[in-house]
């Protein structure tokens, strides 16, 4: 039997319809909803989750976040501007330090500079304070390599044209190229803030009292005082109550940006 | 079980759809591997005279143990990368006599004790102290070990941090879903703020680097790490009266049965206390 073009379409596209349809009635008809439940959204216990899960635990999960990514942005930034730079060593330099924080695992990052700063230094910090140090550095290589990539991205062009009237490399840099290389870049960067958001939930190996528990801390220890999967979902939804506004707000962003250019 | 069991139901059934969803789901357990063989245990390998005891492992032919490794002198890794220590050693003794093998899973110890009613072990082996609270998610065998809480500081520290009563506005260090960690928690002095680790292992540095001033943990186990190591002593001990027990899942009872036995005849003979003494000194 010969089909013609739409015919096939159709055909492929039925097909998908049905596989669909077979995937959700798999998942509303063969679990045992009462058993899900009662492992993962006790309602009980969701409700003594609160209001700790947010005074505390997502506070404690923001807050890393801000110190993070500011710590990081500040970082990334001198990185980039010395990757790209025409001084040889600082290129050298950087290259070799973006390389290298990029292919460590940030949870022995935060190991590293949490537990043996301290012994092999005398530097006194605080828990948190290294804490966000750690997750700067391991921010600060990617968001290093995203501003690069938006410098890059910038036309040479406006570069030499912003040179021949007479500005420094810098004023051109910091007045011409960066404000547009940062538009460009606001999806990366978005994609880069939600990373780390996530990579908060590391922070909890090097020690931690009551009051510096972040969210995936404090679903895991609900976990153990309730013998029960809940706090774990509930966390979740926190989670997700950050993340997903912050994907919105970029693609907001995003439009306004593309409008003014 | 019963996740995992759905777990894989649904992930078949989102691949293959409708074709493969009734055969998935209906016939589960004959071709996973994992349904396990009775094991027949009689108990008579030294004294003989056990009740015949049957119970099932997750692995045919293996005890699988969850445990919170390293935890010295408890649970460790030698150098040959056996584990080895005085629960590691007991649950050998049993599993010989049972003609089992022992396969040991570390894990984290928070919540440890639910693991084998998530079907990840057969046994949890891990200095676990007996408390209402984890006994109500988990079944206990026969107390094998009493312990105490004590305070582990910096040697240069031992007069000033002598008492719990003497950290107030210092740091304790705990381990994380602990008995410590809840002796801390009731009778710390008012300004004294207690850090959780997750790991036993990861409290030590932080004594060391004075990010904490006393660790807060089960007697034998700081004991042991002052005699093997002369930066940190012993202040003070506490009698909780605590004991630890193995656990298994509630439903599990021929498993705990078949371990009481094993822990009688240990004693009876004179395992016990020889292992006891490979790893505390005298008796």
């Amino acid at each position: 039997m010969v089909l013609t073009k739409r015919q096939r379409t159709n055909a492929v596209r039925l097909g998908f319809y049905l596989l669909t349809g077979a995937a959700v009635a798999a998942v509303v008809l063969v679990p045992d909803w009462r058993d899900l439940q009662r492992a993962f959204f006790q309602w009980d216990i969701v409700t003594e989750q609160f209001p700790d899960i947010i005074t505390t635990a997502a506070k404690n999960t923001v807050l890393f976040t801000i110190y993070g990514f500011g710590g990081g942005l500040t970082l990334g930034l001198i990185l980039a501007l010395m990757r790209i730079s025409s001084f040889r060593p600082y290129r050298v330099f950087a290259g070799t330090v973006i390389d290298v924080i990029r292919g460590l695992p940030a949870l022995l990052l935060i190991l590293l500079i949490g537990f043996a700063l301290p012994i092999a230094t005398d530097v006194r910090m605080s828990r948190t304070g290294r804490a966000s140090i750690a997750l700067a550095i391991v921010a600060s290589a990617y968001i290093a390599e995203t501003i690069r990539s938006g410098i890059q991205a910038i036309p040479a062009g406006q570069m030499e044209a912003a040179r021949s009237l007479g500005m420094s490399y810098s004023r051109a840099m910091v007045t011409v190229i960066l404000p547009q290389a940062f538009r460009i870049i606001i999806p990366p960067m978005t994609n880069e803030l939600v990373l780390l958001l996530k990579d908060t939930a590391l922070v909890s190996v090097i020690g931690f009292t009551a009051a510096e528990r972040e969210l995936t801390r404090f679903g895991r220890d609900g976990v153990v005082s309730s013998a029960n999967a809940t706090p774990l979902v509930v966390a979740g939804l926190v989670y997700l109550a950050l993340t997903i506004p912050l994907t919105r707000l970029s693609a907001h962003l995003e439009r306004r940006a593309g409008r003014h250019r | 079980m019963r996740t995992s069991k759905l777990r894989r139901c649904l992930l078949t059934a989102l691949v293959f759809a409708v074709a493969s969803l009734a055969v998935a789901c209906g016939d589960d357990d004959g071709d996973n591997g994992d349904a396990g063989a009775g094991v027949e245990t009689t108990g008579s390998a030294t004294t003989g005279g056990a009740a015949a005891a049957e119970f099932e492992t997750i692995t045919a032919g293996t005890l699988t143990v969850c445990t919170d490794a390293p935890y010295e002198p408890f649970e460790f890794e030698d150098e040959s990368g056996e584990f080895t220590g005085f629960d590691m050693e007991l649950l050998r003794a049993m599993t010989t006599n049972w003609g089992l093998e022992l396969s040991v899973t570390v894990v984290p110890f928070d919540g440890i004790w639910l693991l084998p009613t998530a079907g990840d072990c057969d046994l949890v082996a891990s200095a676990m102290t007996i408390t209402p609270e984890r006994a109500e998610n988990a079944l206990f065998s026969d107390p094998y070990f009493d312990a105490d809480q004590s305070l582990l500081v910096r040697a240069e520290d031992a007069e000033t941090f002598a008492t719990l009563a003497d950290l107030e506005g210092g740091t304790i260090g705990v381990q994380t879903g602990t008995t410590g960690e809840a002796y801390a928690t009731e009778n710390a002095p008012e300004g004294a703020e207690i850090v959780s680790f997750d790991e036993a292992a990861a409290i030590f540095p932080a004594l060391e680097s004075g990010d904490v001033d006393a660790i807060l943990q089960d007697f034998p186990v700081n004991a042991f790490r002052s005699t093997q190591d002369e930066l940190f002593v012993v202040t003070e001990r506490f009698p909780t009266g605590e004991q630890y027990g193995f656990a298994t899942s509630p439903e599990n009872t021929a498993l705990i049965d078949a371990v009481n036995a094993q822990l009688a005849q240990a004693r009876d003979d004179g395992t016990y206390d020889q292992i006891f003494a490979e790893w505390f000194g005298t008796t």
